[in-house]
């Protein structure tokens, strides 16, 4: 049931970017309104998609990478739908429905053939490790998408070419997509630091050692690093607008080597 | 029935003609102008770019004489027309499907200067409404009007005509909401003044703008201009410090040399920790160095910028009118129908009046040689009613569909043929007698009892 929930979570994430990318092309508002529609439709589906997952699996399933990966965009999701209310974000869906559909569709290709990885003890740690880690990772995309989004309409306004849009085009401006990756960083930082700790608490449960030295460790624990040095330069030097914006793209596509990227390859 | 109108617009006559046809207050004229036999209903459109009459007439002739007249005497009144300037040269006239497709095309902003801009529709209703309140405006005017102010809505919601902004104020206010998110926490800082700035600087504090600071050579001119938008007036010197707390700059200052360069800006910049800063140069020749717009946080454009982005909205305006005209087509063949079923509608009367004639003479006949007590009265009268009405059922709905479509006047001509409506030596022709000596209208329709005996 799992599976198939999460094609159809896949399915309305990528119609919800497709759907918005038409409707800022056009330019057609009520296409871009339908997209969010469609993604909010989606984190519906994927909400029941991890209840059916909880009901079917033992031991409990979020400790492997497909679940973690599906996680990690459904929280995206929830959150870039928070923010909705605060600022005219819609046409962000043209990247999260197409991004989240990837780890939607990933998550149901994979979740079936997923082997959970063993633990002793209580699940709570493995539980708060990927929880905190995959909400730590789906703010840094989030506030990444804000980031490539912000260097695209930057470069159209700079170039001076900046398209004829009708006021009614839910377009975010650099503004709001400066906020929103400013929040995004600042929640997802502790997250992903929670996470990292969890983890490490995690592995002394099982093995008795807080370093064990693998890839995922070495990558993440840098990653972590990365991150620290951008947060200092985004709170305590104010760096905002297109620096904030590459620097959280650039980070994101670290993490997303360090967690998702070495778990492949291992 | 004929639809007339007469009018001079933007195309037709220089502004300087155009202002001594313009009229304020409608209401008086047009009473003058329906009280007269030649025209029944008139509406009276007089904008910045149009002065139009909307006439309904019967009498086509007299209506063309009168409503030149009307142009002539009662709108231009004393005021002499400008040198060299004929009426005859700037009106222009439209009959009929042509009057009616024009109203429909101005309403719908088709027919305007800035093709797509709003307020050509709240102003043809303003019009239609004062036509209405002075009782100029009958059913057909109000028909027609109804019908273009459905249709310049389809128009506005089915086309993209009105989307995208055409003056260079609406363009600079639309790439700042690009930027900012909102501009109710924004300062804007105006250096110099003019038209051209104070229309974007309008543009933007209809955005909510929270506040304005003013800098020029002369801080009288400056404090001027600051006391009509409340906003802080200073002297050019202090431009580098008011730069910091400014988040959009609207420059036009006379100057050879810039006056702003990359250094101020920066040194700005730097105040602001990365805060953007929206400049729109409107000077010529500019006033902020071109090469301010390579630092990061600055996004400036000067006149050409604007004017090209304009320019290319209007384009688009432009290819939109093409499906703006058919959504017009549509609603005028719709209006046409109505127009069509109205002139069906005396035939209708005129044969109904006959039927009737005939019946109550025959009935009048028949009763006395009959001998007829009052209930067996009641009942010949009820049947010979209902055998008029099974009669006339067919024909007249046939003329009440096709008066919509084009084979109606065929239908109308046929009908009128057949029953010998033009012949006043016709059985039941007494009928049109009584009523052209009333003066009255032939008697309303009674309805239709098809199925009953």
């Amino acid at each position: 049931m799992f599976v198939e929930l999460h094609q159809v979570t896949a399915a309305l994430y990528l119609a919800a970017g497709l759907v918005a990318g038409v409707g800022l092309e056009l330019p057609a508002p009520r296409l871009v309104r339908s997209g969010v529609v469609l993604l909010a439709a989606g984190a519906l589906v994927h909400g029941l998609a991890f209840l059916a997952l909880h009901t079917a699996a033992q031991p409990p399933p979020l400790t492997d990478l497909p679940a973690a990966v599906s996680l990690a965009a459904w929280i995206a999701v929830m959150f870039f739908l928070t923010l909705l209310r605060r600022a005219r974000l819609a046409g962000l869906v043209v990247l999260l429905g197409p991004v989240a559909f990837v780890g939607a569709f990933y998550a149901a290709l994979r979740l079936p053939h997923s082997e959970r990885t063993p633990f002793v003890g209580s699940a709570s740690w493995p539980h708060a490790h990927v929880l905190l880690g995959s909400a730590g990772l789906a703010l840094f995309g989030l506030a990444g998408l804000a980031g490539l989004f912000f260097l695209l309409a930057n470069r159209s306004l700079k170039r001076k070419r900046p398209g004829a849009k009708p006021r009614g085009l839910p377009l975010p401006s650099l503004e709001a997509l400066d906020r929103v990756n400013a929040v995004a960083f600042a929640a997802g930082f502790p997250l992903l630091t929670l996470g990292l700790v969890t983890g490490f608490i995690w592995m002394q449960n099982e093995s008795g050692r807080l370093w064990t030295g693998t890839a995922h460790e070495t990558w993440t624990a840098v990653a972590w690093s990365i991150y620290a040095a951008l947060a200092a330069l985004r709170f305590a030097r104010h760096q905002r607008g297109r620096e904030a914006a590459v620097a959280s793209l650039a980070g994101f596509a670290f993490l997303l080597f360090a967690v998702v990227g070495v778990g492949l390859l291992a | 029935m004929r639809i007339l109108l007469l009018g001079m617009n933007h195309r037709t006559a220089p502004l300087e003609l155009r202002e001594c046809f313009a009229v304020s207050d409608p209401a008086p004229l047009l009473g003058k102008l329906v009280a007269g036999e030649e025209i029944e209903e008139a509406v009276l459109l007089s904008t910045c770019n149009r002065v139009e009459v909307v006439a309904l007439t019967r009498r086509l002739e007299a209506a063309r004489l009168r409503l030149r007249a009307f142009f002539a005497r009662d709108l231009a009144g004393d005021a002499p027309l400008p040198p060299g300037r004929r009426l005859d040269d700037a009106l222009y006239e439209h009959l009929d499907s042509e009057a009616m497709r024009h109203v429909f095309r101005v309403t719908s902003s088709i027919d305007s200067m800035v093709v797509g801009e709003p307020q050509i529709l709240r102003q043809v209703k303003d019009a239609y409404r004062a036509a209405l309140e002075c009782e100029a405006c009958g059913v057909v005017l109000s028909r027609l009007f109804q019908c273009a102010f459905a249709a310049a809505k389809r128009v506005r919601s089915e086309t993209r005509i009105a989307e995208r902004p055409v003056s260079v104020a609406r363009v600079a206010v639309d790439l700042a909401a690009r930027i900012f998110e909102s501009f109710g926490d924004k300062t804007a800082l105006l250096v110099g003044a003019g038209e051209m700035i104070e229309a974007a600087l309008e543009a933007l504090r209809g955005e909510g703008l929270a506040a304005v600071r003013v800098a020029n050579r002369t801080e009288a001119h400056a404090g001027e201009l600051a006391h009509r938008f409340g906003a802080s007036a200073h002297g050019l010197a202090e431009l580098p410090a008011l730069l910091a707390g400014s988040d959009v700059v609207l420059s036009c200052i006379g100057g050879d040399a810039p006056l702003l360069g990359v250094e101020v800006f920066r040194e700005a910049l730097r105040e602001r920790r990365g805060r953007p800063i929206f400049v729109i140069d409107l000077g010529v020749p500019r006033n902020v160095d071109p090469a301010v717009n390579e630092l990061g946080d600055v996004y400036l454009y000067d006149l050409d910028d604007l004017a090209d982005a304009a320019a290319a909205n209007a384009d688009e305006r432009r290819r939109e009118t093409v499906r703006a005209e058919a959504i017009v087509l549509e609603e005028q063949q719709r209006f046409d129908g109505w127009m069509s079923a109205l002139q069906a509608v005396p035939t209708i009367r005129h044969l109904r009046a006959r039927a009737e004639a005939v019946r109550q003479r025959e009935l009048e006949r028949a009763i006395p040689r009959l001998g007829l007590d009052e209930g067996q009265r009641r009942g010949v009268e009820a049947l010979t009613r209902a055998i008029v009405n099974k009669l006339l059922h067919a024909p007249l709905s046939r003329l009440r569909e096709g008066a919509e479509r084009e084979e109606g006047l065929a239908h109308l001509e046929a009908a009128r043929a057949l029953f010998a409506l033009d012949d006043p030596a016709a059985p039941g022709a007494e009928a049109d007698v009584e009523h052209a000596s009333r003066g009255e209208p032939p008697p309303p329709e009674e309805p239709e009892e098809p199925g009953e005996a």
